[in-house]
């Protein structure tokens, strides 16, 4: 499983970008990840949950790719939902840190 | 639009949740859709709340300001920590947040005229520590959210300090509220890249205004302060000369165009909105330059009457050249030295007044071609 996270927008307009295999991931990292994309209802949300643009605030597009499926959701700072956050607070430190 | 969403929340989210995972594919994508509304509204409603019940108390009564601290969370407002009139606290961003507010309304308020963003006293919120390592600030529509940069990496790690160290990024949040009580800027494309812009150009002369610089001592930078010693830049943006505001290894560098020739088109950042909002930028610096002394004082102006009663939502570059222009005229006479000096601002960044828009001349391509159906759907 891949999981893909573009961050951009925001007052610099600064692209953050960073990309996973959770299979060269140790076994209780990509185990974390599962789970919150478990708890995220990950393949079951909508592609674009923003419904509206707000000024400086981060855009975020997940992608997570499997054997058998796809999935890309967009999102905001505005348009986060609580189930998804703890996923997307996990990406951010690997993408700012550069370590997958 | 939230009262759309509220309908969404009669269905309790247990029974939602049962029906996302047993229903029929259209029920189950229906309820996926109405459980995440719900999930929105929750962390909008206390904003919502927060903001509604005091707006009307609090109009025509002049300066309102209320900090509120979010604890490092992402739930807006947080706790409310200083309101208008309290002493100063011991928390720095609390303050600068206070204090930036009240400048940027002083500067509204004695310069144009203008009571609060709304014109009508609407008071002015703003939340510090929004979430950990947020380095970012924004306009949600309702009030001012900052987030402390890097806080939480090692010191050698770190890129960014506290967004409310810098008073023209406060100016800046704030006038996309004004800009959305005027001409409600769409923000995307040339348009969102001119709303940018415009909150750009008010934040740094609200800097300006707080040390009485005029337009030849001003840096014309936004965000100086920002960036730590780790990163090789003096600043996010230079309206002085967009593009060399900073050059880093891990940072890249400035992307900003000060030309149309360099226009960038691009589907990130709402089309680039950050970007090229740096060609409308040096076209206020070259005017206020030209026209010289404070540059709120005539430029400022001429642009603060475009954005109140000449733009609409869906201006672009050259409809703001044409229109500063015609404002220019209007306060200063055709061609006086303020509107020849709004002309000179405008070819600078290779736009010329009266001229074809980009979006023109395509489509009046197509149409010689006979191909204006293409711009159909």
């Amino acid at each position: 499983m891949r999981i893909s996270y573009e961050r951009s927008g925001g007052f610099m307009g600064r692209k953050l970008n960073f990309s996973v295999d959770l299979e060269e991931l140790p076994n209780d990292q990509a185990e974390t990840l599962n789970r919150l994309l478990q708890q995220a209802d990950f393949f079951n949300l909508p592609k674009d949950l923003i419904s509206r643009p707000v000024p400086d605030e981060f855009n975020y597009i997940i992608t997570v790719e499997t054997a058998t499926q796809s999935h890309r959701v967009r999102v905001s700072d505005s348009s986060m939902t609580d189930p998804l956050r703890p996923l997307l607070d996990d990406l951010f430190q690997r993408a700012r840190t550069g370590k997958g | 639009m939230f009262t759309q969403r509220m309908v969404y929340c009669i269905l309790p989210p247990y029974l939602l949740r049962e029906i996302a995972q047993r229903g029929s594919p259209a029920q189950r994508a229906s309820a996926q859709r109405a459980i995440i509304a719900a999930e929105q509204v929750r962390s909008q409603r206390r904003t919502i709340q927060a903001n509604s019940a005091p707006m009307e108390a609090v109009s025509a009564a002049g300066k309102q300001r209320y900090v509120y601290d979010a604890k490092q969370s992402s739930v807006l407002p947080g706790i409310l920590v200083r309101k208008e009139g309290a002493p100063a606290v011991s928390d720095p961003a609390v303050n600068e947040a206070y204090d930036g507010s009240g400048t940027t309304y002083d500067l509204y308020y004695a310069i144009y005229g203008r009571n609060s963003l709304d014109n009508n006293g609407l008071k002015l919120d703003s939340s510090v520590h929004y979430q950990k390592g947020y380095d970012n600030a924004f306009w949600d529509g309702q009030q001012m959210v900052y987030g402390d940069g890097d806080e939480d990496l090692p010191a050698p790690e770190r890129l960014f300090n506290r967004f409310t160290i810098a008073i023209d990024v406060i100016g800046h949040e704030l006038t996309h509220g004004v800009t959305q009580f005027a001409a409600n800027l769409d923000y995307s494309g040339q348009p969102g890249a001119l709303n940018e812009s415009i909150s750009d150009v008010f934040g740094s002369l609200v800097k300006q205004y707080q040390l009485k610089q005029t337009a030849g001592q001003a840096d014309w930078l936004i965000g100086q302060g920002l960036f730590t010693s780790n990163v090789k830049g003096v600043a996010l943006r230079s309206m002085k000369a967009p593009g060399t505001a900073y050059d880093d290894p891990v940072l890249g560098k400035d992307p900003q165009p000060g030309n149309m020739k360099d226009y960038v088109n691009t589907v990130e950042d709402n089309g680039g909105v950050h970007i090229n909002s740096g060609i409308p930028n040096h076209a206020f610096y070259v005017t206020s330059i030209n026209i010289g002394g404070y540059a709120w004082d005539k430029a400022g102006l001429i642009w603060y009457k475009t954005l109140t009663e000449k733009l609409g939502n869906q201006s672009n570059f050259q409809n703001a050249a044409d229109l500063t222009y015609a404002a220019a005229g209007e306060l200063f006479g055709t061609n006086s030295l303020e509107q020849n000096a709004v002309k000179a601002g405008w070819a600078e960044v290779g736009i010329i007044i009266g001229g074809q828009t980009q979006e023109g001349c395509f489509k009046a391509t197509l149409r010689k071609l006979g191909l204006s159906g293409l711009l159909k759907g």
